[in-house]
């Protein structure tokens, strides 16, 4: 079924995977420096923010406990909000689990601190109350939303301008098929017509691996070599897969008559 | 033939779900959406940053430091470590209103109530009125576990190292003193006093402590906490609850009381003002200074000019940023072709 999709149309979207463009050094740096600046938003900012500060009742909220949930809260925000923006393809298995997930945690966290879970196991459960007497404080949560929005709209705007100034294949066949989707505007976008794109992050077609094994069938000797190299993996992946091979015979046949 | 049976038979089922054919919904970082955001979000964050600024410049507060550190400082004689039950004095004036209710909270600075060895230094077994562990305390409050062969009770540091110092205000009305009431009712979060520390089932109180003996450093027992409120003894004290909360940060605040009855409802009004102190807590070996604050509150809880700050630059910033991406989008966008 893969391969009645886009991927055959644009075999270019192997490229990226063959050029190492997802994982080298220069793009685990850049994730470093991206962690490191995380990491002080997610501490400084409460700190900052519970300084010296109380609950508007003016009991006390910069307490061990409490800054503790705070900060962990930011985290998990941060972090959820930052798997949506890289999650390409939102099915109902995706918004499932990612609204399930920041939901888990609130319910989680309240249970743990509730008054029941302390009952029962009490030295466990020694945060008892905190979410209670933390979560209901507008300045909490206005530091939670600064929190996030400051770990992720730097990551947006570098996105958006990297794809402005330097698009990759990805981005261009997105836009490319957006634009083409634009002028018929149908009540539901039909599902077949989907991109891949997804797939082509999965960079494992770039090591050298057994092409030249499976796509020599005999009759072939083994000294012809193709002018296109990608069209050698775009009919290794096709050979294993049974459905395809009616389809993919012929791809073959016109690609090896170049 | 066999074979090709075989094959089909293991070959996956046709549906939407395993042949990932789901619909989907597929966004993407275009121009029409990320820009017109960002200044929204700016907008927004401008504005919220302007009530929390202006909010924050509305709370009054008053720092009355008294560590007697200078000589010329009135609780100077109180810092030497001999003096036993110094009382000191310190004098102060508010030029105008206080806005009520005025909370007052004592501050401690250089003091690491959130280091782990003594984070763990107490017992909730026994916080929670478990008489099992009063004779038999967790070996997490070491070293303040037995005296003298006894179990102490409420075990650990952190109770042992309970802020002892007392404070009276008083306002000076035509050359006389006359008295502020501070009320120390429901200061503490209203789980710690409910659920979290619960006295030992019994009456009178004092029956469960027997064979056990007080924290090296206080002076009285915990059923003797306070002498005039029955009902404010053993482990639900509200100062009690209020220092075993403990703090996050090194430079903390703990409430102390709260000014709301009498003429003071309103206020502190404007005039001269004198706190006697009895000065008990020694926090010169380890550089710490101690201090008086009065504060009102508002929505946002204390005064806290950094969040107004914070969203006021990061909402330029946003606009900023949101001119910068259109300038980029309007002069760099990428051609049509494939």
């Amino acid at each position: 079924v893969d391969c009645q999709s886009e991927s055959f149309r644009y075999p270019q979207l192997y490229s990226p995977g063959q050029q190492n463009l997802y994982f080298n050094k220069k793009v685990f740096v850049r994730c470093m420096m991206h962690s490191w600046y995380s990491s002080l938003i997610l501490f400084f900012i409460p700190w900052a923010a519970m300084h010296d500060t109380v609950r508007d009742d003016g009991k006390d909220i910069a307490d061990y406990q409490s800054f503790a949930l705070l900060a962990q809260t930011c985290l998990l925000v941060v972090v959820s909000v930052q798997l949506c923006l890289d999650t390409y393809y939102w099915t109902a298995v995706n918004q499932f689990f990612m609204w399930g997930s920041l939901a888990a945690y609130f319910a989680v966290s309240f249970t743990m601190y509730s008054n029941g879970m302390f009952l029962i196991f009490t030295s466990a459960f020694p945060f008892v109350g905190v979410a209670r007497n933390s979560l209901n404080q507008p300045n909490v949560w206005l530091t939670i939303f600064l929190a996030s929005l400051l770990c992720l709209l730097p990551v947006v705007a570098f996105r958006f301008i990297l794809i402005q100034l330097r698009p990759t294949i990805n981005d261009k066949l997105r836009h490319k098929v957006q634009m083409e989707a634009l002028p018929a505007p149908a009540p539901r976008r039909p599902p077949p017509r989907r991109i891949s794109t997804r797939r082509s992050g999965y960079a494992f077609s770039h090591a050298q691996g057994y092409g030249n094994l499976v796509t020599s069938p005999p009759g072939w000797s083994p000294g012809q070599t193709f002018t296109l190299k990608l069209s050698q993996y775009s009919n290794w992946w096709c050979f294993l897969a049974d459905e395809c091979r009616c389809h993919c015979e012929s791809v073959h046949m016109n690609i090896y008559r170049i | 033939m066999v074979k090709q049976e075989q094959e089909l038979d293991n070959r996956p089922d046709n549906t939407a779900f395993t042949q990932q054919r789901l619909p989907a919904w597929q966004p993407m970082l275009s121009a029409g959406i990320i820009i017109p955001g960002f200044v929204l979000i700016g907008l927004a964050f401008i504005g919220i940053g302007v009530a929390l600024f202006v909010t924050s410049r509305s709370i009054q507060v008053l720092e009355i430091d008294y560590t007697g550190v200078a000589q010329d400082s009135p609780c100077f004689k109180c810092s030497d470590p001999n003096a036993k039950n110094c009382m000191c004095t310190m004098e102060f004036s508010i030029d105008s209103l206080f806005q009520g209710p005025v909370f007052f909270y004592y501050g401690l600075t250089n003091y690491f109530q959130n280091y782990r060895r003594y984070g763990v230094s107490k017992d909730a077994n026994q916080l929670s009125g478990d008489l099992e562990y009063f004779t038999n305390p967790s070996d997490d409050c070491a070293p303040y576990v037995y005296d003298n062969n006894k179990p102490i009770v409420p075990c650990g540091s952190v109770a042992n190292s309970m802020f002892n110092d007392t404070f009276k205000l008083f306002q000076i009305v035509n050359g006389a003193r006359k008295q502020v009431p501070l009320d120390g009712k429901g200061i503490a979060w209203w789980t710690d006093y409910n659920v979290k520390y619960r006295n030992p089932n019994v009456t009178p109180l004092r029956n469960a402590f027997n064979g056990t003996v007080k924290p090296v450093f206080w002076s009285r027992p915990a059923y003797e906490l306070d002498p005039t409120d029955p009902a404010n003894n053993g482990f639900i004290n509200q100062d009690f609850l209020v220092w075993m909360r403990r703090a996050a940060l090194p430079n903390f605040r703990k409430l102390y009381r709260r000014i709301t009855e009498g003429d003071f409802a309103e206020g502190l009004p404007a005039g001269n003002y004198s706190l006697e102190i009895a000065y008990n807590y020694p926090v010169l070996s380890f550089d710490g200074e101690k201090k008086v604050v009065f504060s009102n509150v508002s929505w946002m809880g204390g005064k806290n000019e950094f969040l107004g700050i914070a969203y006021l630059v990061i909402g330029s910033l946003c606009v900023v940023m949101s001119i910068v991406m259109l300038i980029v989008y309007a002069k760099f966008k990428f051609p049509e072709e494939d």
